[in-house]
């Protein structure tokens, strides 16, 4: 949206040819009345233009908006239209000289607002700056505004009263992490836990009378553990520990001859079940050797927030796949009426149809085995070990599903008969001594990145002034004056004057520090860029965090704006650090920042997320995941193997599933035809680079599923939509806004008109019909693209045949979108001073201006004319002096 | 930006209610902040229950529709309180199947979006010191949602009473934290402000006009805080509640946790705390023990009991256990009154049910619900049949329970119709 209202039209009109500005040449006057005034004259104003003036302020947005509208018409040969009078040649070269010099002298380079970081660069500046790795905006933390489509842009990115109240709150939260309050003291406590208030889970425990019997070692703790639930140490520290266990064995069970050893684990109560004992810290190792019950005694460091967890390490059953299908073989081949047992209760009916194997997880499943063994009318005749039945049970246990069903079940045999390992009695108590956990050694280190170390003897005062020496600079992304640091020094200094702690002083200064405009806004400096701001501009665009280690010492060093003569023209001058620094920096991975954040704006992958496709089209939300994959896993591919600018129209790769290729875009991969080639349907669903053949229906940003998709709805598509976001992002020739007396179309459920009609209807106003001229044309020839980019040939609900043709603005006749993208292959330049442009607001956070976007365009002709790819498109526009310039 | 009205108002309420909790309850001013109510005897509060594993169906329905039915075996702990609650049978949100779409219970048809307890604080939970609580009980890990943003962001949900416990009764040592706190941030900002003076004025006019949205926001911050610390001071609610000296957050102890969360939520009610809270009842691997009785396998197992009698005996036992514990919340709230002397039951629109059909199945069809309070005409089970053309949706229901509590709403999700008619 053009950023300017109603008002300022009727004060322009108002102003036209008075006293403001510079007198327009008696020759451009006289082209202009001739051929122009006809419709823009003050009354007429078609498209909101009025061309009526003897003089022009190039001071005035406005004026300038207008007059590069007339230059761009012009130039584009949109204007005249082609049914009126054509200007001579020499009278376009007339006018267009006229208003290039004049746009060139008043739009001079540069000129981007101060930037807020956004929530993106917020959070990537904390990660980096705090070594925070994980840490994130709240949830609610106020939105950012999108300016021009992107939401990184000086003038969008609006500071209010609750984004500053968010910055502050996020502040005190960083804060009380680094600096915590100081806590309570310890108390000394003692807890005991007896076989009740163990943790009963799925067949790992159970529990006889005084003691909880462990019989599995399965790594899985949910499936083999027990531990106490009521305990949670409140202080780090060593703790004395007793635990009371013994052996339990019974005849009807198996023997056990060696130590039962009893691993005993420090785990955090609020780990979930689905952890593996390696996630854990082992603390002791007991060997339990009786069956009466013996206590052992030990000391062992427990963290907050901590409890302990018992595995018997070395138990006969496990859980493992092969291991269980072993034992289980050697069961049935000693015992056949173990075996008839299993295979009546798997398979009750006495076919080959198994039950739901889930029903015999746990004792339930024991019960029913137990039973079926116990029958003396129990059928035995298929209790074999070549029978079928006992291959398909075997089948079954090596199965996911059977093996942890089974288990479950065959815990309870040793539960019920041993050998198992019990537990009789803990009981904890400290701390004797209080330690720092790993939690709090970590957070040492994150203070000591922050303030440095405190020498010996070093008062607070000199120790914070270093501190912010050195922090500061970092902080706010550029050196900073005595003045500043004097500012920030006073905070900590008056808080210890009145009587607070070091850490609390540091408290302060750092949630101040976090909402100063310093560091809550980029691109400050008046002026030309210095190093620094180079290095900052640099590093968010491409990374969208603050520059690294690197870039630094390269800004301080004033390394990185320094030029050499080009090779290949020695009047050119090359900004080879800065390009080499580029380079390094460019994303490499599809989820990389830069990625989603431009990419995600610029095509709208970020919306996909939000679109709720029909489910007539059978597209949920694995395709809509993959959908998104494959627009920005070409777009990084482009990037990374520097693909000509066409490769983003019709290319010969893309980047999804057979299966997603197979049902949205209707054919088969060249390479899944090729003879021999089966594919499994887990290799059919796998993400991959596919090639594809070139001057086909998909394939190219216009044939991407994540794009029809973004420009619909999900139940209906709209050419008119479709057609400016092809203006807009494809072609960069942004329409006006539409005036807001005209109501949006619906579409028309009867199926009497079609779409092409309705509009023609619509557009039929001259007022509408300039615009609808270059929308329609390029909205109408996606139309063979469902909502979701599938192809179709008619228009859901009425038998009308799909017409996508249509007549591009430079009167090229289309017939379809092939031949579309054919076109777009042939003006290449078009879409790449678009793309450009897009990458320019994005780095720079403003919008292009006259003489920005002449250069801009240079830079895409030399590009092209020099064979370059995409990468070398980056890289070019990184040098250029719009990129350079604040 | 200008700073605007909404934060005072905020801070306003705050106010206002922390000296409402300190004496009694009652406080005259109290109709000068709400927006006069369409009808006085709307309910304010909204609490959704919500269960991973589903209800067993065939336990949890009664056998026959309309008032006299038989009281289902599940919902037995309910008998004497029949006439508090209705039994809805037959509604669903025609959403996927499968556990990755639970969260369509307060969704909709399109799982994790905008749930319903985030539609109603968004519309009546500015109101109160809280918008609304995500609690849950039983989850040993907390990566689920129950509820769900505008933005479709999941919330995360409270798993330790005494954190709930703590947001509600601010101690006294917090309360000095939170003082000390601002005072200091407060005291600080002048030297924040100076530099950021100095550097306004090293910038050029355009840029610098873009700071002053700075020092705006700064001064409505400032005296934001400054509100705060007028405020501090008010007395806080108070209670003799005691929780346990751990908290229950290990699998096993769900039921435990979930008594003292439905507890603590009557006292979130009770003090005006806020309006809106969701429960999430989770279910892993956990064998529970009633009267000493271990049962014969753990919650997940039993509820893919494969129609095995015995599993479905134990499952129904572990939902029974928990219908107890809303019995027990419901007892509170009808012998508790609100500040203009309602009961609390009446007060307050309960939800429980289900994202999760079958979860033998994992079929997300026919979920079971169960609406109390509210002032609602009670005592009856509504069955309506989803194969009928004009069957109702789940979402239907939510419409009804939405404009009881005074929304102006008459879409939610799929849903474009209400209940009124059989339920009112």
């Amino acid at each position: 949206m053009k950023p300017f209202a109603f008002l300022s039209y009727f004060f322009a009109g108002l102003l036209a040819g008075s006293l403001y500005g510079e007198e327009i040449p008696k020759g451009v006057q006289h082209i202009i009345s001739n051929s122009c005034l006809e419709c823009h004259d003050s009354l007429s104003e078609k498209g909101d233009v009025n061309l009526e003036q003897v003089s022009i302020d190039w001071s005035n947005p406005h004026d300038l908006d207008v007059w590069l509208r007339a230059l761009d018409a012009v130039d584009d040969g949109l204007m005249p239209p082609p049914e009126e009078k054509q200007l001579s040649d020499a009278e376009r070269e007339t006018v267009l000289t006229f208003l290039d010099t004049k746009m060139l002298e008043h739009t001079p380079i540069g000129g981007t607002l101060p930037r807020r970081l956004n929530q993106g660069e917020y959070e990537a500046t904390i990660r980096k700056l705090l070594s925070l790795p994980k840490f994130k905006l709240p949830v609610g933390f106020p939105n950012d505004t999108e300016h021009h489509g992107f939401d990184n842009l000086g003038e969008g990115l609006v500071l209010s009263p609750s984004h500053l109240d968010g910055y502050a709150k996020v502040a005190r939260s960083i804060a009380d992490q680094i600096f915590p309050p100081a806590k309570e003291a310890a108390k000394k406590q003692a807890w005991e836990a007896g076989p009740e208030d163990m943790v009963l889970s799925f067949s790992a425990a159970t529990v006889h009378g005084d003691a909880l019997r462990l019989v599995s070692r399965s790594v899985d703790i949910m499936r083999s553990c027990s531990w106490p639930s009521r305990i949670e140490i409140k202080d780090s520290g060593t703790y004395q520990i007793s635990v009371d266990a013994s052996q339990f064995l019974s005849e009807k069970g198996h023997s056990f001859e060696e130590p039962m050893i009893l691993e005993v684990y420090a785990r955090p109560v609020s780990a979930t079940d689905r952890s593996r004992v390696s996630d854990f810290r082992l603390i002791k190792e007991i060997k339990v050797t009786s069956e009466k019950s013996e206590s052992t005694e030990f000391e062992a460091d427990l963290y907050t927030g901590e409890t302990v967890l018992f595995r018997w390490a070395n138990a006969e059953m496990t859980h493992a796949y092969s291991e269980l299908t072993d034992q289980l073989e050697d069961w049935f081949e000693q015992d056949p009426r173990f075996l008839a047992a299993w295979q009546k209760a798997v398979f009750p009916k006495d076919d080959f149809k198994s039950i739901q194997t889930t029903s015999l997880r746990g004792r339930n499943g024991w019960n029913i085995i137990s039973k079926h063994r116990a029958n003396p009318d129990l059928d035995l005749s298929r209790a074999t070990m070549d029978s079928e039945m006992t291959r398909r049970l075997l089948k079954l246990t090596n199965s996911y599903n059977g093996t942890f069903n089974f288990a479950d079940a065959l815990c309870h045999f040793y539960h019920e008969r041993g050998p198992a390992l019990e537990l009789h009695q803990l009981t904890i108590e400290g701390p004797s001594k209080l330690i720092k956990s790993p939690e709090n050694l970590a957070r040492e280190k994150l203070q000591e990145k922050i303030t440095g170390v405190r020498k010996e003897e070093q008062s607070k005062e000199v120790f914070a002034r270093e501190m912010l020496k050195a922090f500061l600079p970092r902080a706010f992304r550029k050196p900073v004056s005595d003045e500043t640091v004097k500012s920030y020094l006073t905070i900590a200094t008056r808080h210890w004057d009145e009587g607070h702690s070091l850490d609390e002083g540091l408290h302060l200064l750092l949630r101040n520090i976090l909402v100063s405009p310093r560091f809550l806004y980029r691109s400050l400096e008046p002026g030309e860029m210095n190093d620094f701001d180079l290095a900052t501009r640099l590093s968010y665009f491409l990374t969208q965090g603050p520059a690294d280690a690197k870039l630094v010492d390269l800004a301080q060093r004033n390394r990185l704006s320094i030029t050499q003569p080009s090779e290949s023209d020695k009047n050119k001058t090359e900004y080879w650090v800065i390009r080499r620094e580029a380079d390094r920096l460019l994303p490499k991975k599809h989820t990389d920042r830069m990625i989603q954040s431009f990419v995600g704006q610029w095509l709208d992958t970020r919306t996909l997320s939000g679109i709720m496709p029909d489910p007539k089209f059978n597209f949920g939300e694995e395709s809509t995941r993959i959908a998104k994959y494959e627009t920005e896993r070409s777009f990084v591919e482009m990037l990374n193997t520097n693909r000509p600018m066409t490769d983003f129209i019709d290319p010969d790769f893309t980047f999804a599933s057979v299966d997603f290729i197979q049902r949205n875009y209707g054919f088969t991969p060249p390479f899944a035809l090729k003879e021999g080639t089966k594919l499994s349907s887990s290799e059919k669903r796998k993400l991959r680079k596919v090639d594809i053949k070139r001057g086909g229906r998909h394939g190219g940003l216009l044939g991407q599923a994540s794009i029809l998709m973004a420009t619909a709805n999900g139940v209906d598509t709209q050419p008119v939509i479709r057609g400016v976001w092809v203006l807009e992002n494809i072609l960069g020739m942004a329409p006006p806004p539409p005036p807001k007396d005209v109501p949006a179309l619906t579409p028309d459920t009867q199926g009497t008109t079609n779409p092409r009609e309705m509009l023609t209807a619509h557009t039929k106003d001259a007022a509408c019909s300039a615009c609808h001229q270059s929308i329609d044309p390029v909205g109408f020839v996606l139309e063979n693209y469902d909502p979701v980019g599938r192809w179709r040939t008619e228009w859901p609900g009425t038998n009308a045949g799909i017409d996508p043709s249509g007549v591009l603005p430079d009167g090229t006749k289309i017939r379809n979108a092939i031949e579309f993208k054919a076109w777009l292959v042939e003006n290449i330049d078009l879409f790449s001073e678009c793309l450009a442009e897009q990458l320019m607001t994005y780095a720079t956070g403003r919008v292009p201006n006259y003489a920005e976007k002449r250069e801009i365009e240079e830079i895409v002709k030399i590009n092209h004319e020099n064979g370059n790819g995409f990468r070398d498109l980056i890289l070019a526009l990184v040098e250029s002096k719009t990129f350079r310039t604040r | 930006m200008k700073s605007k009205a909404p934060e005072s108002l905020h801070t306003h309420n705050r106010r206002h209610f922390l000296r409402a909790g300190a004496a009694t309850l009652a406080l005259p001013t109290l109709e000068a902040f709400s927006a006069p109510a369409p009808d006085a005897s709307a309910p304010r509060n909204f609490i959704s229950v919500g269960t991973w594993l589903g209800w067993h169906q065939n336990a949890f329905f009664p056998k026959d529709a309309g008032t006299d039915y038989e009281m289902s075996k599940t919902l037995m702990p309910l008998n004497e309180l029949r006439d508090t609650f209705t039994v809805f049978s037959g509604l669903d949100h025609r959403a996927p199947n499968g556990h990755g779409s639970w969260s369509n219970f307060l969704s909709g048809a399109t799982p994790a979006t905008y749930s319903l307890d985030q539609m109603v604080a968004d519309e009546i939970g500015e109101k109160t010191r809280f918008a609304s609580f995500e609690l849950t009980a039983g989850a040993g890990e907390v990566s689920k949602s129950m509820s769900y943003t505008r933005q479709g962001v999941g919330l995360p949900m409270i798993q330790r009473p005494s954190v709930l416990y703590k947001q509600l009764f601010i101690s006294k040592a917090d309360q000095k934290r939170t003082e000390y706190v601002l005072q200091s941030g407060k005291s600080a900002l002048d030297m924040v402000l100076e530099d950021a003076l100095r550097l306004q004025k090293s910038l050029p006019g355009r840029d610098g006009a873009k700071l002053d949205e700075y020092f705006e926001s700064f001064r409505a911050v400032e005296k934001r805080m400054g509100r705060q610390l007028d405020s501090i001071n008010d007395p806080v609610p108070e209670t003799n509640y005691k929780l346990p000296s751990y908290d229950p957050i290990t699998p096993n102890l769900q039921i435990e946790a979930e008594e003292i969360m439905y507890d603590l939520m009557v006292l979130a009610l009770e003090t005006e705390s806020t309006r809106v809270m969701s429960l999430f009842l989770h279910g892993l691997g956990q064998v529970f023990s009633f009267d000493g009785e271990a049962l014969s396998a753990g919650y997940h197992g039993l509820s893919h009991h494969g129609n095995d009698p015995v599993m479905i005996n134990d499952l129904v036992s572990i939902e029974t256990a928990h219908i107890h514990c809303l019995a027990r919340f419901i007892r509170q709230l009808q012998e508790k009154k609100n500040t203009a002397g309602k009961t609390l039951l009446d007060d307050t629109v309960i939800l429980l049910g289900t994202g999760m059909g079958d979860a033998s199945r994992h079929s997300n069809a026919n979920l079971p619900t169960l609406v109390a309070g509210g002032g609602f005409q009670h005592g009856n089970h509504i069955a309506t049949d989803p194969k009928q053309a004009d069957a109702p949706l789940l979402g239907d229901l939510y419409i009804t329970l939405m404009q009881r509590l005074g929304m102006e709403v008459d879409q939610f999700s799929n849903a474009s119709r209400n209940m009124n008619q059989l339920f009112s």
